[in-house]
């Protein structure tokens, strides 16, 4: 019996040896950059295998303060995926010093495993132990760029905003044990949607969740996003902005499920969270000339867009926000996945840097315009439908207002996307930059992202139901 | 539905196919076999313009109603279906299309620069207009909706003229706009049908509040409505227009202004029958507006392709007014001329681009007695001119008719100024005329030749529709009548 109880715990057991596999290598003085590229590679890609093969496992741990159930491994999949591609991407890892690259993968693993422990915690202590963990690892990722000089700010600053944001969370979390005298989530689930007339309990949830905004970068808890999407080296930006995004998302999902949708002011704040997150995000992005910092603001616009369907409250809306986060994960993993491979010095991109792509390498020009259409919400691709369902939820509760504001913010965004399209399309270099380098990991990675791109947004069908009962298993 | 008219060879799928596999066939063709990626492409537009003309022979008229259905479900907890189906109202439209892309593709023969992506996102585009023309189903009416328009911020951009970035950028975000209002209107639609269906028959027999209906037909109406050109929200148009490339001003003035009266006709009346009839005295207003606005303004113009533009605002305002009429000759009318005005314009742009590409101005002023170097190339124009004045055995003459008549019945003063408004585009019309092909001969055009026969094939082509349709309105109005007289006895 106690046997079958670790069969649950397996994903984060396999990352927990990953990451000792690296602590290991990292205490060689010399280790080979290759070598220890393709052991990342096999072992995050076994990973992936271990999510998928668990994913239907379901179970309580831990004295019932960690869950296995369909939405928890859901989520350990798009985690494992995410990570799995960013390694992939890493063969040229120059903007980390080649001496510190056992430390990169070993802080990554350490970093999912502590996201995977978060999307399972049930208990508010643990919630709170397992985003430190990942916390602290993606702390340290930033830091570890080369030139550390030029963007030590980058660092500090990431550092200095977590921990308030980590402040704010623990003393939200206090409230909700002083008001409901449990920490954990079956129990608060019962009693809190009965107490939120109660300001305390208002006031609890939104701090609580103030930490988790910041993981997101909802408006206003955004402000370190650009930064450190510019200061960070690209494959820590790409890991940041796919899978750290998957994590925020679902603990996000479950704590506003909290409320149970019975406090009118709760969803208006989320509400007005939501568009100025939307309105401010795609507003500040249409100035951007670097294309990462662009792309900070453009997830600080889609956090907004997820929020939509998280504060619909019902099983749609978390179903939608599921949804969501796995066509964000696949349509922003493509534009970094160009951007690595166009600035395979390391370097931080320009958007015009971008002239003449389409020349230079046909295949990812393409998958970045797939990327961006898609983040743009123009069919069809993932984004679209992602975008339709949280609309839809959003519509079945009769926000019609917030639903225009939503479009007329994708239009947009399409104009900051299009940019960057025609820089792809339609600039021609003003002097020749050097071919692109593209081997066939990155290749058949490209088509495979093209295809799911296309596939999942025209096929919705078993990937909604997927979502759909991870949503049921998550208000049980 | 019964089993019999689902097991039918699914014609319209396979319709919609034949760009989609051509787009597919046409990236695997390596880099530089223009010749190829022509050919390849011409295959492909032939091959859907034969299955349109087939299924519009196929077509039962005595029968009426949907016919070719093809309904799966597609995303169960949605209640999104594969709806396709064709009733008199698509049908001419489907045929539209499929003469324009073919058409359209000999026009760009001549094409050198980055051909295989010009068809790719030629193709794509069409995929998305066949798709809104054919389905039944409200997310899918959406999807290829947007499908049609993004693939047009390249081509003009890529491929355009005159100020193209500004243009393509200009129309890309104006029609996007749109969709902010289509799809809150479709999905509020959805929400207030019990959020089961997204199945277009299955909610107007569900039917909705007055008040809802009103919500959402305003909705969609301005939604569509920027599609259509409806003024005041035509000035990407013009603009568009003018910085396209030639098949793409043949699709997009032929075509894909269509999507948006049809987009109106097929979601918003079909749906909010009662919010039609709250806001019908607007849309007769807008639209005789825009006839008058587009004619006067047309006036005033040097450039050709503005000419063209303007008068196609003042087009689809005929359209618009005589859908706000509610009668079966207004429908009709309206139905008509789209069909009518999307084969016309196509001609007018693949007129212009013969003189532009040849002469690289389409200014009025420094053109002039083309018609004594060119003959053959001014002939086509001239058609079209008349065509679009709306002279006798030209197709619009008809459809132009049917309008005025219902809109002066039923709309009296609008329907006379609209009249009036006719009578000026008649006079700028005839002005570029003179201006352009008689006259002074400029001698500076003297070497140019004229069309070659191969380059003349897609405009005769164009033209034996115009007059076909022009001599026999009945091989048309009969098949819209078909759809259209049911429609308006159940308003």
């Amino acid at each position: 019996m106690a046997m079958m109880k670790w069969v649950l715990f397996i994903p984060e057991l396999y990352y927990v040896l990953v990451a000792a596999v690296f602590f290991t290598l990292s205490l060689h003085r010399k280790s080979e950059p290759r070598r220890l590229y393709m052991w990342a590679v096999i072992l995050s890609g076994v990973g992936v295998l271990v999510a998928v093969l668990s994913a239907r496992l379901e179970g309580m741990i831990f004295f019932d303060a960690y869950r296995v159930d369909l939405y928890s491994q859901v989520f350990k999949l798009l985690l494992a995926l995410g990570t799995f591609w960013v390694v992939l991407t890493c063969s040229e890892l120059e903007g980390i010093d080649s001496r510190q690259h056992a430390e990169f993968y070993l802080f990554t693993f350490v970093c999912t495993l502590g996201m995977m422990m978060l999307v399972s915690s049930v208990e508010l202590l643990t919630i709170y132990i397992s985003v430190e963990l990942s916390s602290y690892c993606l702390y340290l990722l930033v830091a570890m760029r080369r030139k550390a000089d030029e963007y030590a700010e980058t660092g500090i600053k990431y550092f200095m905003i977590g921990a308030t944001a980590s402040g704010f969370m623990v003393f939200g979390i206090s409230y909700l044990f002083g008001i409901t005298h449990t920490t954990y989530v079956a129990d608060l689930i019962k009693v809190l949607p009965g107490m939120m007339t109660e300001p305390a309990a208002v006031v609890g949830l939104v701090l609580a969740l103030s930490g988790f905004f910041f993981k997101q970068a909802l408006f206003p808890f955004h402000i370190w996003a650009p930064d450190v999407y510019q200061g960070a080296a690209n494959q820590v930006t790409a890991y940041i902005a796919t899978a750290s995004k998957m994590a925020a998302a679902a603990i996000v999902i479950r704590f506003v499920g909290f409320s149970g949708g019975e406090s009118a002011v709760f969803i208006k704040l989320l509400i007005i969270l939501s568009i100025l997150s939307m309105t401010f995000g795609n507003l500040v992005a249409i100035i951007q000339k670097d294309i990462k910092r662009l792309l900070a603001y453009s997830s600080i616009a889609h956090a907004g867009y997820m929020m939509i369907g998280i504060l619909s409250m019902t099983q749609r809306g978390f179903a939608s926000a599921i949804y969501y986060a796995l066509a964000y994960l696949i349509m922003n993993f493509s534009c970094f996945m160009v951007i690595l491979k166009i600035a395979d010095d390391g370097h931080n991109l320009k958007i015009k840097e971008l002239a003449g792509l389409h020349k230079r390498s046909p295949l990812l020009a393409m998958t970045l315009m797939l990327g961006l259409f898609g983040l743009a919400g123009i069919p069809p691709t993932v984004g679209f439908t992602g975008k339709f369902l949280v609309f839809a939820a959003a519509l079945e509760k009769g926000y019609l207002a917030l639903v225009i504001i939503g479009m007329i913010n994708a239009t947009i965004s399409l104009y900051y996307y299009l940019i960057v399209i025609k820089a792809a399309y339609l600039l021609e270099p003003v002097n020749p930059y050097p071919p692109v380098r593209v081997d066939k990991w990155t290749r058949s990675l490209a088509i495979f992202l093209v295809i799911a791109m296309v596939y999942v947004g025209i096929f919705p069908d078993q990937f909604v139901a997927l979502t759909e009962a991870a949503a049921r298993s998550l208000l049980i | 539905m019964t089993s019999m008219e689902m097991a039918h060879f699914p014609i319209l799928t396979a319709i919609l196919m034949s760009t989609v596999v051509g787009l597919i066939v046409i990236m695997f063709i390596p880099d530089g076999r223009n010749k190829l990626i022509k050919q390849v492409s011409l295959g492909f537009s032939g091959i859907g313009l034969i299955m349109c003309l087939w299924l519009y022979h196929a077509y039962n008229v005595q029968k009426g109603g949907l016919q070719f259905v093809e309904r799966t479900l597609w995303v169960k907890s949605l209640g999104i279906y594969w709806f396709l189906g064709v009733d008199g109202i698509n049908l001419p439209m489907l045929l539209l299309t499929a003469v324009v892309l073919f058409t359209g593709v000999l026009t760009m023969w001549e094409l050198e620069n980055r051909v295989k992506e010009f068809f790719a996102f030629m193709f794509l585009l069409v995929a998305g207009v066949y798709g809104v023309f054919m389905s039944m189903d409200l997310f899918w009416i959406f999807v290829w909706y947007d499908v049609s328009l993004f693939p047009m911020y390249p081509l003009i951009a890529i491929w355009g003229g005159t100020r193209k970035e500004y243009g393509g950028m200009k129309l890309t975000l104006y029609l996007l706009a749109g969709s902010v209002l289509i799809l809150p209107g479709i999905i509020y639609l959805w929400a207030q049908g019990g959020a089961h269906t997204f199945d277009l028959f299955e909610l107007a027999r569900g039917g909705f509040t007055p008040q809802v209906q009103n919500i959402a037909f305003l909705m969609l109406y301005l939604g569509f409505g920027v599609l259509a050109g409806v003024w005041p929200f035509h000035t990407w148009s013009p603009v568009g227009h003018v910085a396209a490339p030639t098949a793409v001003s043949m699709i997009h003035a032929g075509v894909l202004m269509k999507l948006g009266a049809y987009g109106i006709l097929r979601l918003g009346m079909t749906l909010c029958p009662e919010g039609l009839v709250y806001w019908s005295d607007l849309m007769a207003l807008l639209a005789t507006v825009g006839i008058v606005y587009g004619a006067f303004v047309g006036l005033a113009q040097t450039d050709l392709k503005y000419v063209i533009g303007y008068s196609s605002v003042s087009h689809m305002g005929i359209v618009g007014l005589g859908l706000s009429t509610m009668t079966v000759n207004g429908i009709n009318g309206a139905v008509f001329q789209m069909f009518a005005h999307g084969v016309m314009t196509a001609l007018f742009f693949s007129a212009v681009g013969y003189i532009y590409d040849k002469t690289h101005t389409k200014m009025i002023p420094e053109l002039g007695g083309l018609s004594k170097t060119m003959p053959i190339a001014s002939a086509f124009f001239i058609i079209a001119a008349f065509a679009g004045i709306g002279v006798p055995c030209m197709a619009s003459f008809w459809a132009e008719l049917l309008v005025f008549i219902s809109a002066v019945q039923t709309y009296p003063v609008r329907g006379i100024l609209a009249v009036l408004g006719l009578v000026v585009s008649a006079l700028f019309m005839l002005r570029v005329v003179m201006n352009t092909f008689y006259g002074e001969k400029n001698e500076q055009w003297a070497h140019i030749p004229d069309v070659p026969m191969s380059l003349a094939a897609p405009r005769i082509i164009l033209v034996g529709v115009i007059i076909f349709f022009g001599l026999f309105p009945r091989m048309i109005l009969d098949v819209i009548q078909s759809a259209v007289i049911p429609f308006v006895s159940s308003l």
